[in-house]
């Protein structure tokens, strides 16, 4: 695999759902110095702001969200002592209970492994155009925040 | 020239009133040489709500993927966005911009 190729697919906005362990693994195979993995997986709940939630939509600006979210693992991995870092949302209609984002961060300490991954994902929420519909009895919201 | 402005979240209910479709993009007519901040005007005379959650930087604007500030010169083909709040990007919890609508 080539190294674009391999960077395109530690960082993805994709439709379908992924497994987890496939992604930990392409994490893990980047490096026998990997002595720890953090992750974060962000699921689809069905309670927010008071109101049920039975389904919900992400919609994502094609191009820009990549591009900040490349910034972001690239900056991970310069600013933290990690090996690698994947990042992937998914986007279009998810049920609930369904997985929305994962963080994956190797690193050969858990403490840099976890610092970098809570950085990843706080900074994408912060920078990277994703906006998420949700489905309530009271009709669709559009959500500024999801904590 | 007429320059494209892509939309999205709730923008693209809220910027087309009479359509009810979710239009995606939006044409402003703008003179030459003109700046993201005569785009931001050009927009409040078309939906004074919008612009104005423009002037606060509550939604922001984007050229060629980046977000871009008022002295930011446009052309013609430029890619240019207007992006409201993300999902993650508010520091109130629960707080929400759009209104519920069925």
């Amino acid at each position: 695999m080539s190294t674009v190729d391999t960077e395109a697919s530690l960082v993805r906005v994709q439709r379908e759902d992924f497994s987890i362990d496939e992604e930990i693994n392409r994490v893990r195979n980047r490096s026998t110095r990997i002595g720890g993995i953090a992750t974060f997986l962000g699921t689809a709940r069905d309670r927010s702001n008071d109101r049920d939630v039975s389904r919900i939509t992400f919609e994502y600006y094609e191009g820009m969200a990549q591009k900040k979210l490349r910034e972001i693992r690239e900056r991970a991995l310069q600013d933290f002592d990690v090996l690698e870092v994947l990042i992937l949302h998914r986007y279009g209609e998810i049920d609930i209970g369904e997985n929305i984002v994962l963080i994956v961060v190797g690193a050969m300490h858990r403490a840099d492994a976890f610092k970098a991954c809570k950085w990843c994902i706080d900074e994408l929420k912060q920078i990277t155009p994703i906006w998420k519909r949700e489905e309530t009895p009271d009709g669709q919201v559009w959500v500024e925040q999801h904590p | 020239m007429i320059v494209t402005v892509k939309l999205f979240g709730m923008l693209k209910t809220q910027l087309h009133h009479d359509s009810k479709l979710n239009e995606s993009e939006l044409k402003v007519p703008l003179d030459h040489g003109c700046r993201v901040d005569d785009l931001i005007a050009a927009i409040q005379s078309m939906n004074a709500d919008v612009g104005d959650l423009l002037l606060k930087r509550k939604i922001l604007v984007s050229v060629n993927h980046e977000v871009a500030h008022g002295e930011t010169e446009l052309t013609g083909t430029d890619e240019i966005a207007l992006l409201p709040p993300f999902s993650g990007g508010s520091s109130t919890p629960g707080e929400m911009l759009a209104d519920v609508y069925r």
